[in-house]
Protein backbone atom coordinates (compact mmCIF):
# COMPACT_ATOMS: atom_id res chain seq x y z
CA UNK A 1 0.00 0.00 0.00
CA UNK A 2 1.16 3.52 -0.89
CA UNK A 3 2.18 5.76 2.48
CA UNK A 4 0.02 8.41 2.67
CA UNK A 5 2.19 11.32 1.85
CA UNK A 6 2.90 9.05 -1.50
CA UNK A 7 -1.33 9.17 -2.22
CA UNK A 8 -1.58 12.86 -1.73
CA UNK A 9 1.83 13.37 -4.00
CA UNK A 10 0.08 11.39 -6.68
CA UNK A 11 -2.89 13.31 -5.94
CA UNK A 12 -1.32 16.59 -6.86
CA UNK A 13 0.38 15.68 -9.99
CA UNK A 14 -2.75 13.48 -11.33
CA UNK A 15 -4.36 17.39 -11.16
CA UNK A 16 -1.58 18.83 -12.28
CA UNK A 17 -1.64 17.18 -15.06
CA UNK A 18 -4.98 17.31 -16.53
CA UNK A 19 -4.54 21.04 -16.80
CA UNK A 20 -1.47 19.74 -19.07
CA UNK A 21 -3.40 17.17 -20.87
CA UNK A 22 -6.32 19.53 -21.92
CA UNK A 23 -4.13 22.56 -23.03
CA UNK A 24 -3.12 19.91 -25.47
CA UNK A 25 -6.73 19.10 -26.29
CA UNK A 26 -7.33 22.95 -26.73
CA UNK A 27 -4.75 22.98 -29.11
CA UNK A 28 -6.20 20.06 -30.93
CA UNK A 29 -9.98 21.50 -31.19
CA UNK A 30 -8.61 24.42 -32.54
CA UNK A 31 -6.92 22.36 -35.26
CA UNK A 32 -10.03 20.68 -36.19
CA UNK A 33 -11.84 24.11 -36.44
CA UNK A 34 -9.02 25.45 -38.62
CA UNK A 35 -9.33 22.11 -40.67
CA UNK A 36 -13.03 22.65 -40.47
CA UNK A 37 -12.73 26.57 -42.10
CA UNK A 38 -9.97 24.77 -44.85
CA UNK A 39 -12.51 21.95 -45.56
CA UNK A 40 -15.33 24.61 -46.52
CA UNK A 41 -13.27 26.30 -48.78
CA UNK A 42 -12.00 23.69 -50.87
CA UNK A 43 -15.53 22.62 -51.01
CA UNK A 44 -16.93 25.65 -51.99
CA UNK A 45 -14.25 26.02 -54.77
CA UNK A 46 -14.81 22.25 -55.74
CA UNK A 47 -18.68 23.08 -56.05
CA UNK A 48 -21.42 20.45 -57.38
CA UNK A 49 -18.40 17.72 -57.12
CA UNK A 50 -18.07 18.22 -53.41
CA UNK A 51 -21.28 18.59 -52.37
CA UNK A 52 -21.29 16.11 -50.04
CA UNK A 53 -18.91 17.61 -48.53
CA UNK A 54 -19.85 20.78 -47.23
CA UNK A 55 -22.77 19.46 -44.15
CA UNK A 56 -19.78 17.73 -42.90
CA UNK A 57 -17.63 20.32 -42.50
CA UNK A 58 -20.26 22.51 -40.94
CA UNK A 59 -20.65 19.41 -38.65
CA UNK A 60 -16.81 19.32 -38.01
CA UNK A 61 -16.67 22.96 -36.86
CA UNK A 62 -19.40 21.87 -34.83
CA UNK A 63 -17.64 19.42 -33.19
CA UNK A 64 -14.63 21.53 -32.62
CA UNK A 65 -16.71 24.32 -30.65
CA UNK A 66 -18.32 21.80 -28.41
CA UNK A 67 -14.73 20.12 -27.37
CA UNK A 68 -13.63 23.54 -26.98
CA UNK A 69 -16.78 24.51 -24.69
CA UNK A 70 -15.90 21.08 -22.76
CA UNK A 71 -12.91 21.40 -21.95
CA UNK A 72 -13.26 25.33 -20.87
CA UNK A 73 -15.68 23.49 -17.88
CA UNK A 74 -13.44 20.75 -17.60
CA UNK A 75 -11.05 23.01 -16.77
CA UNK A 76 -13.05 25.41 -14.09
CA UNK A 77 -13.80 22.04 -12.40
CA UNK A 78 -9.85 20.53 -12.83
CA UNK A 79 -9.19 24.15 -10.67
CA UNK A 80 -11.91 23.73 -8.39
CA UNK A 81 -10.62 20.19 -8.11
CA UNK A 82 -6.96 21.18 -7.34
CA UNK A 83 -8.38 23.67 -4.51
CA UNK A 84 -10.13 20.87 -2.44
CA UNK A 85 -7.50 18.52 -2.92
CA UNK A 86 -4.92 21.29 -1.41
CA UNK A 87 -7.79 21.90 1.62
CA UNK A 88 -8.17 18.09 2.31
CA UNK A 89 -4.40 18.04 2.77
CA UNK A 90 -4.67 20.62 5.04
CA UNK A 91 -7.42 19.21 6.98
CA UNK A 92 -5.37 15.83 6.58
CA UNK A 93 -2.95 17.10 8.30
CA UNK A 94 -4.22 19.35 11.09
CA UNK A 95 -6.15 16.12 12.09
CA UNK A 96 -2.64 14.37 12.22
CA UNK A 97 -1.79 17.79 14.31
CA UNK A 98 -4.64 17.18 17.10
CA UNK A 99 -4.01 13.94 17.03
CA UNK A 100 -0.27 14.14 18.21
CA UNK A 101 -1.94 16.76 20.31
CA UNK A 102 -4.23 14.52 22.23
CA UNK A 103 -1.73 11.46 22.90
CA UNK A 104 1.15 14.08 23.88
CA UNK A 105 -1.30 15.75 26.20
CA UNK A 106 -2.65 12.91 27.75
CA UNK A 107 -1.76 13.50 30.95
CA UNK A 108 -2.62 17.95 31.08
CA UNK A 109 -5.48 18.99 33.28
CA UNK A 110 -7.07 20.44 30.56
CA UNK A 111 -6.50 18.23 27.61
CA UNK A 112 -10.76 18.01 27.47
CA UNK A 113 -11.02 20.84 26.49
CA UNK A 114 -9.33 19.87 23.23
CA UNK A 115 -11.99 17.08 22.45
CA UNK A 116 -14.89 19.17 20.68
CA UNK A 117 -12.25 21.06 18.53
CA UNK A 118 -10.04 17.91 17.79
CA UNK A 119 -13.63 16.24 16.94
CA UNK A 120 -14.98 19.34 14.46
CA UNK A 121 -11.87 18.86 12.97
CA UNK A 122 -12.43 15.12 12.37
CA UNK A 123 -15.77 15.70 11.00
CA UNK A 124 -14.29 18.47 8.52
CA UNK A 125 -11.81 16.05 7.15
CA UNK A 126 -15.12 13.91 6.11
CA UNK A 127 -16.45 16.05 4.22
CA UNK A 128 -13.72 17.39 2.35
CA UNK A 129 -13.07 13.70 1.54
CA UNK A 130 -17.00 13.55 0.37
CA UNK A 131 -16.33 16.65 -1.60
CA UNK A 132 -13.04 15.48 -3.35
CA UNK A 133 -14.36 12.40 -3.91
CA UNK A 134 -18.12 13.89 -5.77
CA UNK A 135 -15.47 16.37 -7.77
CA UNK A 136 -13.51 13.59 -8.97
CA UNK A 137 -16.46 11.46 -10.21
CA UNK A 138 -17.61 14.46 -12.07
CA UNK A 139 -14.84 15.62 -13.35
CA UNK A 140 -14.50 11.10 -14.54
CA UNK A 141 -18.43 11.98 -16.16
CA UNK A 142 -17.15 15.22 -18.09
CA UNK A 143 -14.21 13.40 -19.55
CA UNK A 144 -16.11 10.38 -20.82
CA UNK A 145 -18.24 13.42 -22.56
CA UNK A 146 -15.54 14.66 -24.24
CA UNK A 147 -15.03 11.50 -25.88
CA UNK A 148 -18.00 11.28 -27.32
CA UNK A 149 -17.03 14.36 -30.24
CA UNK A 150 -13.68 12.69 -30.45
CA UNK A 151 -14.99 9.82 -31.20
CA UNK A 152 -17.71 11.41 -33.68
CA UNK A 153 -14.75 13.53 -35.35
CA UNK A 154 -13.26 9.78 -36.46
CA UNK A 155 -16.02 8.97 -38.27
CA UNK A 156 -16.50 12.13 -39.73
CA UNK A 157 -13.21 11.44 -41.40
CA UNK A 158 -13.81 8.37 -42.32
CA UNK A 159 -16.86 9.84 -44.41
CA UNK A 160 -14.48 12.64 -45.63
CA UNK A 161 -12.74 10.26 -47.63
CA UNK A 162 -15.62 8.44 -48.86
CA UNK A 163 -16.89 12.15 -50.26
CA UNK A 164 -13.49 13.39 -50.58
CA UNK A 165 -13.13 9.96 -53.70
CA UNK A 166 -16.04 11.98 -55.67
CA UNK A 167 -14.29 15.39 -55.59
CA UNK A 168 -12.01 14.68 -58.56
CA UNK A 169 -8.88 17.45 -58.71
CA UNK A 170 -9.78 18.18 -55.16
CA UNK A 171 -9.32 14.62 -54.33
CA UNK A 172 -5.77 15.31 -52.83
CA UNK A 173 -6.63 18.35 -50.61
CA UNK A 174 -9.73 17.06 -48.75
CA UNK A 175 -8.08 13.59 -48.13
CA UNK A 176 -5.50 15.78 -46.20
CA UNK A 177 -8.58 17.62 -43.97
CA UNK A 178 -10.24 14.35 -43.73
CA UNK A 179 -6.27 13.48 -42.50
CA UNK A 180 -5.70 16.34 -40.37
CA UNK A 181 -9.46 16.01 -38.75
CA UNK A 182 -8.78 12.43 -37.68
CA UNK A 183 -5.44 13.08 -36.53
CA UNK A 184 -6.94 15.12 -34.40
CA UNK A 185 -9.25 13.69 -33.22
CA UNK A 186 -7.10 10.35 -32.57
CA UNK A 187 -4.55 12.98 -30.76
CA UNK A 188 -7.64 14.50 -28.37
CA UNK A 189 -8.80 10.81 -27.17
CA UNK A 190 -5.55 9.60 -26.16
CA UNK A 191 -5.11 12.89 -24.12
CA UNK A 192 -8.56 12.35 -22.75
CA UNK A 193 -7.70 8.31 -21.89
CA UNK A 194 -4.25 10.03 -20.47
CA UNK A 195 -6.64 11.89 -18.52
CA UNK A 196 -9.21 9.40 -16.97
CA UNK A 197 -6.46 7.13 -16.03
CA UNK A 198 -4.56 9.43 -14.17
CA UNK A 199 -8.08 10.58 -12.54
CA UNK A 200 -8.86 7.15 -11.67
CA UNK A 201 -6.10 6.62 -9.97
CA UNK A 202 -7.14 9.64 -7.43
CA UNK A 203 -10.26 7.65 -6.78
CA UNK A 204 -10.01 7.06 -2.49
CA UNK B 1 8.75 19.96 26.34
CA UNK B 2 9.98 20.97 29.59
CA UNK B 3 8.12 23.69 31.75
CA UNK B 4 9.79 26.34 33.82
CA UNK B 5 7.65 29.29 35.63
CA UNK B 6 9.25 32.18 35.53
CA UNK B 7 6.88 34.60 37.72
CA UNK B 8 4.18 33.40 40.04
CA UNK B 9 2.22 36.44 41.97
CA UNK B 10 -1.40 36.82 40.73
CA UNK B 11 -0.66 35.69 37.29
CA UNK B 12 2.07 33.33 35.68
CA UNK B 13 4.69 33.72 32.65
CA UNK B 14 5.98 30.13 31.57
CA UNK B 15 8.48 29.44 29.50
CA UNK B 16 8.23 26.20 27.38
CA UNK B 17 11.40 24.75 25.05
CA UNK B 18 13.94 22.27 25.20
CA UNK B 19 12.09 19.68 23.76
CA UNK B 20 13.86 16.26 23.47
CA UNK B 21 11.99 15.07 20.78
CA UNK B 22 12.37 17.44 18.23
CA UNK B 23 14.45 16.74 15.01
CA UNK B 24 17.94 17.70 14.81
CA UNK B 25 18.11 19.66 12.24
CA UNK B 26 14.87 22.46 13.69
CA UNK B 27 16.90 25.25 15.92
CA UNK B 28 15.28 25.15 19.62
CA UNK B 29 13.05 27.96 20.51
CA UNK B 30 11.57 29.17 23.45
CA UNK B 31 7.93 29.55 23.84
CA UNK B 32 6.40 31.72 26.18
CA UNK B 33 2.89 31.88 27.91
CA UNK B 34 1.55 34.60 30.27
CA UNK B 35 -1.40 33.13 32.19
CA UNK B 36 -3.67 35.47 34.07
CA UNK B 37 -7.51 33.76 35.86
CA UNK B 38 -9.04 33.24 32.76
CA UNK B 39 -6.95 33.98 29.93
CA UNK B 40 -3.70 33.29 28.32
CA UNK B 41 -1.17 34.97 25.80
CA UNK B 42 0.97 32.77 24.06
CA UNK B 43 4.38 34.52 23.13
CA UNK B 44 5.73 33.56 19.67
CA UNK B 45 4.51 30.20 19.75
CA UNK B 46 6.67 28.36 17.33
CA UNK B 47 6.90 26.28 14.02
CA UNK B 48 4.68 24.02 12.64
CA UNK B 49 6.58 21.02 14.25
CA UNK B 50 6.09 22.32 17.56
CA UNK B 51 2.70 22.89 17.27
CA UNK B 52 1.74 20.05 19.00
CA UNK B 53 3.86 19.48 21.90
CA UNK B 54 3.64 23.35 22.43
CA UNK B 55 -0.29 22.34 22.61
CA UNK B 56 -0.04 20.11 24.85
CA UNK B 57 2.20 21.69 27.27
CA UNK B 58 -0.06 24.56 27.50
CA UNK B 59 -2.94 22.18 28.35
CA UNK B 60 -1.22 21.78 31.61
CA UNK B 61 -1.98 25.40 32.34
CA UNK B 62 -5.44 26.15 30.63
CA UNK B 63 -8.15 24.58 28.74
CA UNK B 64 -8.31 25.79 24.82
CA UNK B 65 -10.64 27.92 25.01
CA UNK B 66 -8.88 30.14 27.08
CA UNK B 67 -5.89 30.74 25.26
CA UNK B 68 -7.40 34.21 23.71
CA UNK B 69 -4.34 35.80 21.95
CA UNK B 70 -1.41 35.16 20.27
CA UNK B 71 2.05 36.85 20.02
CA UNK B 72 4.37 37.17 16.64
CA UNK B 73 7.32 39.35 17.24
CA UNK B 74 8.48 39.14 13.92
CA UNK B 75 7.26 36.85 10.73
CA UNK B 76 10.20 33.69 10.90
CA UNK B 77 8.73 30.42 10.41
CA UNK B 78 10.78 29.68 13.89
CA UNK B 79 8.36 32.06 15.39
CA UNK B 80 5.44 31.37 13.75
CA UNK B 81 4.81 29.56 11.06
CA UNK B 82 2.37 27.16 13.25
CA UNK B 83 -0.17 29.77 12.80
CA UNK B 84 -2.54 27.81 10.12
CA UNK B 85 -2.88 25.06 13.15
CA UNK B 86 -3.72 27.34 15.72
CA UNK B 87 -6.04 28.88 13.35
CA UNK B 88 -7.73 25.64 13.80
CA UNK B 89 -7.36 25.18 17.52
CA UNK B 90 -8.56 28.87 18.26
CA UNK B 91 -10.80 30.42 16.08
CA UNK B 92 -12.03 33.02 18.91
CA UNK B 93 -8.37 34.29 19.11
CA UNK B 94 -5.92 37.31 18.13
CA UNK B 95 -2.76 37.78 16.66
CA UNK B 96 -0.82 40.48 17.39
CA UNK B 97 2.10 40.71 15.05
CA UNK B 98 3.43 43.39 13.41
CA UNK B 99 1.47 45.41 10.75
CA UNK B 100 3.75 45.28 7.96
CA UNK B 101 4.02 41.40 7.98
CA UNK B 102 0.48 41.20 8.14
CA UNK B 103 0.30 39.81 4.05
CA UNK B 104 3.20 37.83 4.68
CA UNK B 105 2.16 35.67 7.90
CA UNK B 106 -1.62 35.16 6.31
CA UNK B 107 0.28 32.89 3.94
CA UNK B 108 0.66 30.33 7.19
CA UNK B 109 -3.01 30.48 7.12
CA UNK B 110 -5.06 33.41 9.29
CA UNK B 111 -8.85 32.75 8.55
CA UNK B 112 -10.65 32.76 11.47
CA UNK B 113 -7.93 34.41 13.72
CA UNK B 114 -8.59 37.95 14.05
CA UNK B 115 -4.95 39.50 13.10
CA UNK B 116 -4.07 42.59 15.36
CA UNK B 117 -1.50 44.85 13.39
CA UNK B 118 1.10 46.58 15.59
CA UNK B 119 2.28 49.65 14.73
CA UNK B 120 5.92 51.03 14.10
CA UNK B 121 5.69 52.73 17.10
CA UNK B 122 4.40 49.72 19.53
CA UNK B 123 1.17 50.03 21.76
CA UNK B 124 -0.37 47.21 24.35
CA UNK B 125 -1.79 44.11 24.78
CA UNK B 126 -4.49 44.34 27.11
CA UNK B 127 -5.40 40.74 28.30
CA UNK B 128 -8.03 42.45 30.49
CA UNK B 129 -6.22 42.18 33.85
CA UNK B 130 -3.01 43.52 32.58
CA UNK B 131 -1.70 45.24 30.05
CA UNK B 132 1.89 44.53 28.52
CA UNK B 133 3.67 47.33 26.29
CA UNK B 134 4.93 46.59 22.59
CA UNK B 135 8.70 47.71 22.59
CA UNK B 136 9.67 48.15 18.84
CA UNK B 137 13.41 46.38 17.83
CA UNK B 138 12.81 46.83 14.55
CA UNK B 139 15.79 45.39 12.24
CA UNK B 140 16.99 43.14 15.11
CA UNK B 141 16.71 41.00 13.30
CA UNK B 142 13.51 41.46 11.04
CA UNK B 143 12.52 44.69 9.65
CA UNK B 144 9.19 44.76 11.70
CA UNK B 145 9.72 43.20 14.95
CA UNK B 146 8.59 44.11 18.44
CA UNK B 147 9.64 42.39 22.28
CA UNK B 148 6.97 42.50 25.04
CA UNK B 149 7.60 43.85 28.47
CA UNK B 150 5.73 43.82 31.43
CA UNK B 151 6.22 46.14 34.16
CA UNK B 152 5.02 44.26 36.65
CA UNK B 153 6.87 40.78 36.75
CA UNK B 154 9.79 43.20 34.90
CA UNK B 155 10.36 40.23 32.03
CA UNK B 156 11.11 41.41 28.96
CA UNK B 157 10.62 38.87 26.06
CA UNK B 158 12.98 39.99 23.49
CA UNK B 159 12.63 37.68 20.53
CA UNK B 160 15.76 37.14 18.41
CA UNK B 161 17.86 39.52 20.82
CA UNK B 162 20.32 37.81 23.17
CA UNK B 163 19.72 34.38 21.50
CA UNK B 164 21.74 31.34 21.82
CA UNK B 165 22.58 28.27 19.79
CA UNK B 166 22.48 26.04 22.41
CA UNK B 167 21.99 21.82 22.99
CA UNK B 168 18.80 20.97 23.74
CA UNK B 169 19.54 19.94 27.49
CA UNK B 170 21.31 23.56 28.29
CA UNK B 171 19.81 25.19 31.47
CA UNK B 172 17.28 27.75 30.91
CA UNK B 173 19.15 30.70 32.38
CA UNK B 174 22.35 31.93 31.98
CA UNK B 175 24.85 30.98 34.56
CA UNK B 176 28.36 31.93 33.50
CA UNK B 177 27.83 35.39 31.55
CA UNK B 178 31.74 35.06 30.06
CA UNK B 179 31.27 31.50 28.90
CA UNK B 180 27.55 32.63 27.18
CA UNK B 181 29.15 35.55 25.20
CA UNK B 182 30.29 32.87 22.64
CA UNK B 183 27.29 31.31 22.19
CA UNK B 184 25.28 34.60 20.81
CA UNK B 185 28.12 36.40 18.85
CA UNK B 186 28.34 35.02 15.99
CA UNK B 187 24.11 35.01 15.87
CA UNK B 188 24.15 38.44 16.26
CA UNK B 189 26.78 40.05 14.18
CA UNK B 190 25.33 38.11 11.29
CA UNK B 191 21.70 38.24 11.94
CA UNK B 192 21.54 41.79 13.10
CA UNK B 193 21.79 44.12 10.55
CA UNK B 194 21.94 47.56 11.61
CA UNK B 195 23.94 49.06 14.57
CA UNK B 196 21.89 52.36 14.48
CA UNK B 197 18.58 49.80 15.16
CA UNK B 198 20.63 48.10 18.11
CA UNK B 199 21.64 51.33 20.16
CA UNK B 200 18.11 52.59 19.78
CA UNK B 201 16.90 49.60 20.95
CA UNK B 202 19.39 49.61 23.80
CA UNK B 203 18.61 52.77 24.44
CA UNK B 204 14.88 52.04 24.90
CA UNK B 205 15.60 48.92 27.30
CA UNK B 206 18.03 50.52 29.21
CA UNK B 207 14.91 52.88 30.49
CA UNK B 208 12.64 50.17 31.31
CA UNK B 209 12.88 48.12 34.64
CA UNK B 210 14.47 44.45 33.38
CA UNK B 211 14.13 41.74 35.43
CA UNK B 212 14.66 39.33 33.01
CA UNK B 213 15.87 39.31 29.40
CA UNK B 214 14.04 36.43 27.83
CA UNK B 215 15.13 35.54 24.04
CA UNK B 216 13.45 33.08 21.83
CA UNK B 217 16.58 30.77 21.63
CA UNK B 218 18.81 30.16 24.22
CA UNK B 219 18.57 30.84 28.10
CA UNK B 220 17.60 33.83 30.03
CA UNK B 221 19.38 36.28 31.25
CA UNK B 222 18.30 37.45 34.89
CA UNK B 223 19.39 40.08 37.55
CA UNK B 224 22.69 41.61 36.78
CA UNK B 225 23.04 39.51 33.63
CA UNK B 226 20.38 41.85 31.72
CA UNK B 227 22.60 44.98 32.05
CA UNK B 228 26.05 42.75 30.87
CA UNK B 229 24.31 41.63 28.02
CA UNK B 230 23.21 45.46 26.91
CA UNK B 231 26.58 46.26 27.73
CA UNK B 232 28.06 42.91 25.33
CA UNK B 233 25.77 43.92 22.79
CA UNK B 234 26.06 47.69 22.92
CA UNK B 235 30.03 47.42 21.97
CA UNK B 236 29.23 44.56 19.66
CA UNK B 237 29.67 45.83 16.00
CA UNK B 238 26.63 44.28 13.98
CA UNK B 239 26.07 43.48 9.90
CA UNK B 240 29.02 41.52 9.94
CA UNK B 241 28.27 39.60 6.28
CA UNK B 242 29.25 43.35 4.54
CA UNK B 243 32.90 43.77 4.72
CA UNK B 244 33.18 47.48 4.34
FE1 LIG C 1 14.04 35.43 13.63
FE1 LIG D 1 14.22 33.01 16.09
Amino acid sequence: MKTNTERKKSQFVSVASIATELSDVMVVAKEISLAAANAKAIAYRAGEKARGFQPITDFINELARETIGLVNQINEQASELYETTVSEHRHEEANRQFKAVLELGSDAAYVDSLFPIAGRIEDELGEKRHQLKSQVDRLLDQLSEIMHPARAARVIAANSRIEASQAGEFLQSLLTVAESVDKAAELMYTNVQRCRSSMAMMEL
Amino acid sequence: MKRTTLFDSGYQWIVFGRDPNKAENLIDTNQYMIRTANRCLLLDPGGTELFAPMLAAALHYAPVEEITDLFASHQDPDIISSLGLWDQALPEAKLHAPAIWEGFLRHFGCNRIEYVPIEDAGGTIDLGSMELELIPAHYLHSSGNFNVYDPRSKILMSGDIGAAIESHDAPMFVEDFSEHVEKMRYFHQRWMPSNRAKNDWIKRVRKLDVEMLAPQHGRIFKGDDVERFLDWFEALSVGGAVQV
